[in-house]
């Protein structure tokens, strides 16, 4: 189906005079208004023109364009309506603050992905996957803890962290501690789900091989939970990096990214504070990336890996 | 309840339009901390009808651990705000005008509180020890005596080793610091109420060591002052606000109370705030609301022999202005 | 499905119950586990602090400085020290507060604040538009109680929640049907929730307070953004859930786009909306206690939390947290049992 169809006026799709008279209605309200219209519909057709292509490359562009273009429009609306530093920074200003920050960013990373969020992550995913594994057998533990578990989750960090800061102390182990709380549950849930996954008939088959209970375990039922586990644990990338975060605001040495956040918008340098959130961003997707090829290559037969 | 949400609606829908363009004889102010004693010259005022005999509307705004006034003000969600200089110098240097119009706090509240039996005794004991520092604009003071006494506070050999704390006196408790960042009229309070008595603690109060800075005062935005019409109205804010801070130094404990009125959280206390209030008299005691050309440049002068990180890396031009005070109180 | 290999009940209200007790035996059992771990382990937790507070109150502690004690083991100091262990229990700034302080400051903080509570009735001595004395409202409506915080904190996470959903549905169809959108939003909606809310709460608020929206729609705006993604999620996967047969079905009968839409993609995407609804709540409450950090911290659980943290009354603190993990169990509850109401109505119960 063709953007470009003949349907319409003169021979154009009526989305397109739609947009137009979008923009010279912005342009009628405030130049500016109608500059960045104009900039999205340009660039929402070029997407939607590379949308209809079926080459990977094509493909790939089209967020990145969509991205771009909110870049553009943000740089352009604080410097057209005259945004003050404080309240919004520009991206070319949150950029200058990126490259002139490149060690303490480092450090900052180091400090609250690599020793607060990932060691949280490994040692919650563990956690949860040894207590599914625990409560395999007992129907009646697993309805006990689910609503507990439940609940646990439930509980606010902004309550939690500083709480666990008070226990653990002021270092990386109270982010992890944090980290643990906040993916336990997620991953204990999809794990517990996994566990059941098997179909009776693939159990039959371990039965007629004489399997014991922890054969049968680790070599059919495990491996069968690992696309619930891999849903778990891609959703726990994001939270687990957000808790990290958060619970430095309650406490911490001066390295870090919660800290540097929080210091830099206490001293109004609101660049180091995107800076910080960019690196955020980026770590996050990147967790989440690694995942998901994690679980390209180790549950390549299930249905959802196959397109 | 349902009277209450819709009074709430009411309420919050009065203040945006109260706040909205600031004409009129309308004021917002933004403190810079919960609803407590420390801010209680105001709400003498707005409670004693002190601002309604200059025929001004008041709104008090809260402030809180995430609320940066300067921000407050630069978006245009308040007219005055309350901030501790080293802050505002700071905002002023990146980019917010900000201007001193008043000083109701002739001294600083800031201490450090450590326990006496890890041997410190004066301050070049400090090295080497564990020290809880407020960040969001209240490290300032600290970094630059730090930088004066010539203790590197990055982590580094011979330094001192900062943790970032909270606004609780646990980590003095619990001992995972061997300071900690007090104010003499909440936290120091605390730390005695948990049982510690003062023979177990060795404070140092900034002012006692040259290099208190000056907390509290009022700033606005630089453009506002060209139109008289907003002079006029922050003379006669600065006014009734002196009036009650005086009222408030006469009647500390009738002023917590109506402080303890104002509190939503309903988590203060009676005694708390009394004692506060106690505390805070000793601070305002002597001001009239005009600001120290002395105490001003003694602030600036601490905060540039920052040494390696300074606060503010310029002398400061056209801070403040004593045009309100002069207008409020007559020369 | 279940229905079918279930007998029909027989007495209906003795058997309901029996089922009742059923399903929570095990939660009763495991709850009951867990209370009396963390009774146990009050003692230990608070062992130091109390050991601290006793030597410096002059008793004989082994070993006497508190470096030294910083430095010893917790099961040795235990040992040596066993006159402390009943003290530790009842520390008055526990690192762990017993169960029972937290139940009864939960308790105090609720109907322990009414006041000469009677029913007036609505006749000649009633004070206000329900049957109780104004004593009796103290409970919901005084500034000290965690019900009027729990519900200043649940009201923008509703309108969060209901703004944050229509979003994620809105957001979910333009993306099963858009292509464009599909491949343009998605990979962003999930980047977004990289981004910490904690930090961009107070600048979203200083905005929104500049064009002049207070009170309770830029918490609710906070709230919205961390429900909305579970619903996109779930949406996109629900309305994409209708297998090739069904979608042929739909065109065998000639339906056109939007009736393929409102019925066959729709209903089957409920069961998935659901779920998401119950996650997408949760975070609704969080993204609400988060947003009264920058609003002045005046009312709200978050603001309850936070207050009790800064005059240190650790048990206040978790009275307002237990408070709210059970307002946000309420919530899900209420969206399971309107879930089971209309699922089993469409047929589609699991």
């Amino acid at each position: 189906m063709s953007v470009v169809a003949n349907r319409g006026f003169a021979g154009l799709n009526p989305k397109i005079w739609m947009a137009a008279a979008a923009c010279v209605a912005g342009f009628a309200y405030d130049w500016r208004v109608g500059l960045l219209l104009t900039i999205w519909f340009v660039a929402w057709g070029v997407n939607v023109v590379l949308s209809g292509q079926r080459s990977r490359a094509a493909r790939l562009a089209v967020p990145v364009i969509f991205g771009v273009t909110l870049l553009v429009l943000w740089q352009i609306s604080v410097r057209a309506f005259g945004v003050n530093q404080v309240i919004l920074p520009a991206p070319s200003d949150i950029w200058t603050a990126i490259v002139q920050n490149v060690p303490i960013l480092w450090a900052d990373f180091m400090q609250t992905v690599v020793k607060g969020a990932l060691s949280g992550y490994v040692i919650g995913a563990a956690l949860a996957i040894g207590t599914a594994i625990a409560v395999d057998r007992s129907q009646f533990l697993q309805r006990g803890l689910l609503p507990v578990g439940n609940f646990i989750a439930a509980l606010p960090i902004v309550g939690t962290a500083p709480i666990l800061v008070m226990w653990f102390g002021f270092g990386w182990q109270s982010k992890a501690a944090v980290v643990v709380v906040m993916v336990f549950f997620p991953i204990l849930v999809n794990a517990v789900a996994g566990l059941k996954a098997t179909e009776a008939m693939q159990r039959d088959l371990m039965h007629t091989y004489a399997a014991s209970y922890w054969q049968g375990l680790f070599k059919l039922r495990l491996p069968a939970a690992l696309p619930f586990i891999f849903n778990g644990l891609k959703v726990c990338t994001t939270l687990a990096l957000i808790g990290a975060i958060v619970a430095e605001f309650f406490g911490s040495p001066i390295v870090g990214m919660g800290f540097r956040i929080k210091t830099s918008f206490g001293t109004l340098e609101l660049a180091m504070v995107w800076a910080e959130i960019a690196v955020s961003a980026v770590a996050g997707s990147g967790l989440y990336g690694l995942v998901a090829l994690a679980e390209r290559r180790m549950t390549f037969w299930h249905p959802s890996q196959q397109r | 309840m349902k009277h209450l949400m819709t009074s709430a609606l009411a309420l919050s829908m009065a203040a945006g339009m109260a706040q909205a363009d600031g004409n009129g004889d309308e004021v917002t102010l933004q403190l810079q901390w919960v609803t407590q004693a420390q801010f209680a010259g105001y709400y003498v005022a707005l409670e004693n009808g002190f601002y309604e005999d200059e025929g001004l509307d008041v709104t008090i705004q809260p402030g809180g651990p995430d609320i940066a006034p300067p921000q407050v003000l630069a978006g245009g969600g308040a007219d005055v705000m309350l901030n501790w200089m080293p802050s505002a110098l700071a905002a002023r240097e990146r980019g917010l005008p900000v201007v001193n119009i008043a000083q109701p706090f002739a001294r600083s509240g800031l201490m450090l509180t450590c326990w006496a039996d890890t041997g410190i005794s004066e301050p070049a004991d400090l090295a080497g020890n564990t020290i809880g520092v407020w960040f969001f604009g209240n490290e300032y003071p600290f970094l630059s005596w730090m930088s004066q006494l010539g203790i590197a506070t990055d982590g580094s050999e011979g330094g001192v080793t900062v943790l970032q704390q909270g606004f609780n006196v646990d980590p003095l408790l619990q001992r995972q610091a061997d300071c900690i960042s007090t104010m003499t009229y909440n936290e120091y309070g605390q730390v005695l109420d948990a049982g510690v008595s003062e023979d177990d603690l060795v404070t140092f109060k900034y002012e006692d060591q040259g290099v208190a800075t000056l907390e509290d005062g009022m700033w606005v935005l630089e453009e506002n002052l060209e139109d008289p019409d907003f002079v006029d109205r922050m003379a006669r804010f600065v006014r009734a606000s002196m009036r009650g801070w005086d009222w408030a130094e006469e009647n500390p404990e009738d002023a917590a109370m109506i402080v303890l009125d104002y509190d939503e959280t309903g988590a203060q206390t009676a005694a708390h705030q009394i004692r506060m209030m106690g505390e805070i008299s000793l601070l305002t005691a002597g001001s009239d609301g005009r600001l120290d050309e002395a105490a001003y440049e003694r602030t600036v002068a601490t905060l540039l022999a920052g040494g390696s990180d300074p606060v503010i890396t310029a002398q400061p031009e056209g801070a403040w202005t004593s045009v309100v005070t002069d207008m409020a109180l007559g020369n | 499905m279940s229905d079918l290999t279930q007998t029909a009940p027989r007495s209906g209200l003795s058997l309901g119950l029996l089922n009742v007790a059923r399903g929570a035996l095990p939660v009763v059992v495991v709850v009951g586990l867990l209370l009396g771990i963390w009774l146990a382990a009050v003692g230990p937790m608070n062992f130091r602090l109390a050991l601290d507070q006793a030597s410096r109150g002059g008793a004989d502690v082994v070993p006497a400085t508190p470096q030294e004690q910083g430095q010893t083991g917790l099961i040795r100091l235990m040992l040596d020290n066993p006159s402390v262990l009943p003290a530790a229990y009842v520390f008055e700034r526990p690192r762990l507060p017993r169960p029972q302080d937290v139940l009864i400051e939960m308790r105090d903080n609720t109907v322990g604040l009414a006041r000469g509570c009677e029913w007036t009735g609505w006749g000649a001595e009633a004070e206000n538009w329900t049957g109780f004395s104004d004593g009796c409202l103290r409970v919901v409506n005084n500034r000290r109680s965690l019900i009027f915080h729990a519900w200043k904190t649940l009201a923008p996470t509703l309108v969060g929640f209901a703004i944050g959903t229509g979003l994620g549905i809105l957001l979910a169809v333009g993306i099963v049907h858009n292509r464009t959108m599909d491949l343009s939003v998605m990979p962003w909606a999930i980047a977004s929730q990289t981004i910490p809310i904690l930090a961009i709460a107070p600048m979203v608020i200083v905005v929104l307070n500049a064009v002049g929206v207070q009170g309770l729609l830029p918490k609710s705006l906070i709230s919205s953004y961390l429900s909305f993604f579970p619903v996109v999620v779930g949406m996109v996967k629900g309305l994409r859930s209708p297998g090739a047969m069904e979608l042929d079905l739909m065109r065998t009968y000639s339906g056109s786009g939007a009736q393929v839409f409102w019925k066959l993609r729709l209903p089957a995407s409920l069961p998935y909306l659901f779920t998401s609804l119950k996650i997408g709540i949760a975070a609704a409450l969080v993204g609400t206690i988060v947003a009264e950090l920058p609003t002045g911290a005046r009312f709200g659980l978050g603001a309850r939390l936070l207050t009790g943290s800064y005059y240190g009354q650790t048990v206040q603190i978790w009275a307002a947290l237990f408070t709210a993990a059970i307002s946000a169990a309420l919530l899900v509850w209420i969206i399971g049992a309107i879930e089971r109401r209309v699922l089993t109505g469409m047929g589609l119960a699991r």
